[in-house]
């Protein structure tokens, strides 16, 4: 147990720095830097450099690298290069507004979800195959198309949603819940989908376990099969398949965030991007990929606890 | 049932209304009509605390226009409106400036706004040359000294006539020795910081500032990079003005009684740049020939969709030294093509046209164009450039682009971007003897004088220099019905919206 547990975190340690490190090379490979970005085209060669010598552009970017992981492991995540702000205060003023959409985004996103695995896995075989490809289609659908699809007809048409999202100026993004809705459902109907598709074969499945239909045959109602003999052999599957939704809904906030105006961590990554911030860039991915990682280290763990064929061993 | 209860219940909360309605200044009694929610352009991820570097967010500007004193800000026709400053004398040779400013300010902390803070702060901005484009590369800020307590004294590293216009709205003043920009700093203007969050600034009315009491008691400045979101911010009721939406979006609400829209004239301008020194460009014949190609009237009518004025290829038509006396260039295919036959391109010119997404149009601008050019025998492709590498990687860099110019004035255009030894020198218009005219009109006392000299010097850039003006568009803010006294000037003053009320 001890062993596995150190090994486990050996992994998560080793998937963090290949993330972080793949994340630095790709903005440095963009064309352009901060030092530009601040400038805005309109300094001498002189002053540019002078700039990238005072903001630590002119080293090498593997010292940079490094040093940002020396910061890292003292607590420090930097100073933005284009505000001068730490990148802390950055992410921590942005950290509530996209916990609250992608929060709102799982309410919806996960009853939809468990619904129609539970649909996909026990409809009869002849519909399960149109079911889960609809699942599939739905899943295959970006969230762009979704944004725009519901703005279209709650705003637009309807008249009864913004279709800006703006944070209130004060006070929790929860003040005034109307300018969530949308975003939040153009986040959770494509996770929704999702899920439901890799969840609607191990439903299947289990449904199909001896036990199960042990069960069934001796008579007992079917929502006592359903909690007592099916549920506990699909909790590791949809902790994990949870753990990959959340990541992947972070990962599409930044694309809704942006359509709606949203100031969440999404919009901070996108704007990052493009003045080359590599700090705050570097601590919003990060912060994504511990999210992921957090959020998969949970579901093993949830899915030892709860395996019912390990229930008395080791 | 007895009515009676029920009336007198409703008179009573009647006058229970009307009290409050009567008692205090009304501000408790409608706390929504006293906020005043104006969405700016700007990306939240960049918003900065430190006036005096670059300021590339409108929403950034506003803020520090209410929470900071200038100097002085741009007024009508050009001429200098002094807020914390109150004179500016030159010495005979005009190098040597005496400023004297207001006294009895204070910052909201208490402490007295004195000369030696507003000469900390100028040094700043001088330091930080890179960011701001040289804002201040006029100064020797090594001579510049502290004469009294509310006296300045500041030294021009060559005769310059238009100090004060230097010294116009990014002067922003703060206390002396503040060396920390990661949170709000302390300043003396109409308004300070209250609060807000990585979207919203609040600010809230600074009842001891000098000047006339804002009629507005909050203002939340919400920064949103997308003119339509903006725009949507009004129109859906969670927010009271947007600044700069798209003509599209005006055209639409047109109409709507609830709304209203503020005509900004002048202070969009998307002309083409020829660079003197690279090929075919360098032949004054080319360059007139792609001058005269341009169908300005179309240009106006598709890319700012009527709201705006056609260009002459004067770069700063709004600018009181713009001469007037210039007849309008109009388009003339037959002469566009013998020129292009005289310089060699009888047989068909192809050219290269980079645009960008930047601001709306832009990339409308650019495509047009080059079906104009067309129709002279000019083969152009138009290449469309991700915006944010733009500004560093094709802009001043290019020999054919589309450039960008948001309304500033004459002097500034020519330090940024024509004399010499301007940082970015877009077209290489590169003459001494246009430099040397633009000092010697820098030296003149005279004002009338000198706007003439200056305007010699435009006009001559109009007819040989590397910029196709062929238009400039409105500044457009979307408001609802209910503001008024949002400013409608160019250039920097439209970051000072103090004066802007809600409800009659």
């Amino acid at each position: 147990m001890a062993r596995a547990l150190v090994v486990a975190m050996l992994r998560a340690l080793l998937l963090f720095v290949a993330v972080s490190a793949l994340v630095f090379g790709a903005t440095e490979l963009l064309p352009s830097d901060a030092a530009e970005s601040r400038t805005g085209g309109r300094a001498t060669a002189e002053q540019l450099a002078q700039m990238r010598e005072g903001l630590g552009l002119d080293r090498p970017a593997w010292r940079r690298y490094l040093s940002w992981l020396a910061g890292l492991c003292h607590g420090d995540a930097g100073t933005s290069l284009v505000t001068d702000r730490p990148v802390a205060a950055m992410v921590a003023e942005r950290l509530p507004a996209t916990l609250t959409l992608t929060g709102c985004a799982l309410a919806v996103a996960v009853p939809l979800m468990l619904l129609s695995a539970w649909l996909v896995g026990t409809a009869s075989p002849r519909w399960r195959g149109p079911l889960a490809a609809l699942a599939t289609g739905v899943a295959a659908v970006p969230q762009v198309v979704f944004a725009a699809g519901l703005v279209v007809v709650f705003s637009a048409v309807l008249g009864w949603l913004p279709p800006v999202s703006l944070l209130p100026a004060e006070g929790s993004p929860l003040a005034d819940p109307r300018p969530l809705v949308l975003p939040s459902l153009a986040l959770a109907a494509p996770a929704a989908a999702f899920g439901a598709g890799l969840l609607g074969g191990a439903v299947a499945d289990t449904v199909r376990r001896p036990h199960v239909r042990d069960a069934v045959a001796r008579g007992l109602p079917r929502h006592r099969v359903a909690a007592r003999h099916v549920a506990p052999f699909l909790l590791a599957p949809t902790a994990r398949v949870l753990a990959l939704t959340a990541g992947a809904l972070l990962a599409a906030a930044a694309v809704v965030e942006m359509m709606f105006g949203y100031a969440g961590l999404g919009e901070l990554l996108v704007s990052s991007i493009g003045t080359r911030d590599t700090p705050v860039v570097q601590a919003v991915a990060v912060l994504a990929a511990v999210a992921v990682l957090a959020g998969t280290a949970v579901a093993d763990a949830l899915g030892a606890l709860t395996d019912p064929y390990a229930r008395g061993r080791s | 049932m007895n009515p009676l209860p029920v009336r007198f219940g409703a008179l009573c909360l009647g006058l229970v209304l009307l009290a409050a309605g009567c008692g205090g200044d009304g501000d408790a009694a409608s706390p929504a009509g006293q906020t005043l929610r104006y969405v700016a352009v700007g990306a939240p991820a960049t918003a900065i605390h430190d006036p005096h570097g670059g300021i590339g967010n409108q929403s950034d500007l506003t803020r520090f226009a209410l929470l900071y004193d200038v100097l002085a800000k741009p007024g009508p026709n050009g001429v200098t409106e002094p807020r914390l400053a109150t004179s500016f004398e030159p010495d005979e040779k005009l190098t040597t400036w005496t400023i004297r400013l207001r006294q009895g300010v204070t910052f909201t902390d208490g402490r007295p706004v004195r000369a030696a803070d507003a000469l900390f702060s100028l040094r700043r901005i001088h330091a930080k040359a890179a960011e701001n484009f040289g804002r201040l590369q006029m100064f020797d800020m090594d001579a510049a000294r502290v004469v009294g307590d509310h006296t300045l004294e500041l030294v021009t590293t060559r005769p310059y006539a238009e100090v004060p216009r230097a010294l116009e709205s990014m002067t922003f003043v703060i206390p002396e020795g503040t060396t920390a920009f990661d949170k709000p700093v302390v300043g003396s203007g109409p308004y300070r910081m209250v609060g807000g969050n990585a979207q919203n600034a609040v600010l809230e009315r600074n009842d001891r500032w000098w000047g006339a009491k804002p009629p507005t008691r909050r203002i939340e400045i919400r920064a949103v990079p997308d003119p339509q979101a903006r725009a949507q911010a009004v129109i859906s009721g969670q927010a009271d003005v947007a600044s700069s939406v798209n003509p599209a979006t005006v055209r639409q609400v047109s109409g709507d009684r609830n709304l209203k829209i503020v005509h900004r004239p002048a202070v969009t301008m998307y002309p083409f740049v020829m660079r003197l020194d690279r090929e075919p460009f360098d032949d004054p014949r080319v360059r007139e020939a792609i001058k005269l190609a341009a169908d300005r009237r179309e240009l106006v009518d598709k890319v700012f969709l009527g709201y705006g004025k056609v260009g002459n290829d004067l770069l700063t038509p709004a600018d009181p030294s713009s001469p007037a006396d210039v007849p309008q260039r109009t388009r003339d295919l037959a002469r566009a093509k013998e020129l292009l036959r005289q310089a060699g391109h009888g047989d068909g010119l192809e050219l290269k046209l980079a645009t960008t997404t930047s601001y709306p149009g832009m990339d409308t601008a650019a495509t047009l164009f080059a079906r104009q050019l067309g129709q002279a025998g000019i083969t152009v492709r138009v290449t469309n450039e991700p915006p944010d590498t733009y500004w560093t990687k094709v802009f001043a860099q290019r020999d054919f682009y589309t450039g960008f110019f948001g309304g500033i004035p004459f002097i500034d255009v020519a330090r940024v971007s024509l004399l010499g030894d301007a940082p970015t020198n877009e077209t290489a218009w590169k003459r001494p003897d246009w430099d040397a005219a633009h000092w010697k009109a820098m030296a003149i006392r005279d004002e009338a004088e000198r706007r003439r000299a200056l305007g010699t010097l435009q006009r001559e850039l109009r007819d040989e220099g590397g910029y196709v003006v062929w238009g400039v568009g409105d500044g457009l803010d979307l408001t609802s019905a209910q503001v008024s006294g949002l400013p409608d000037g160019p250039g920097f003053d439209s970051a000072f919206i103090e004066r802007v009320r809600l409800g009659g």
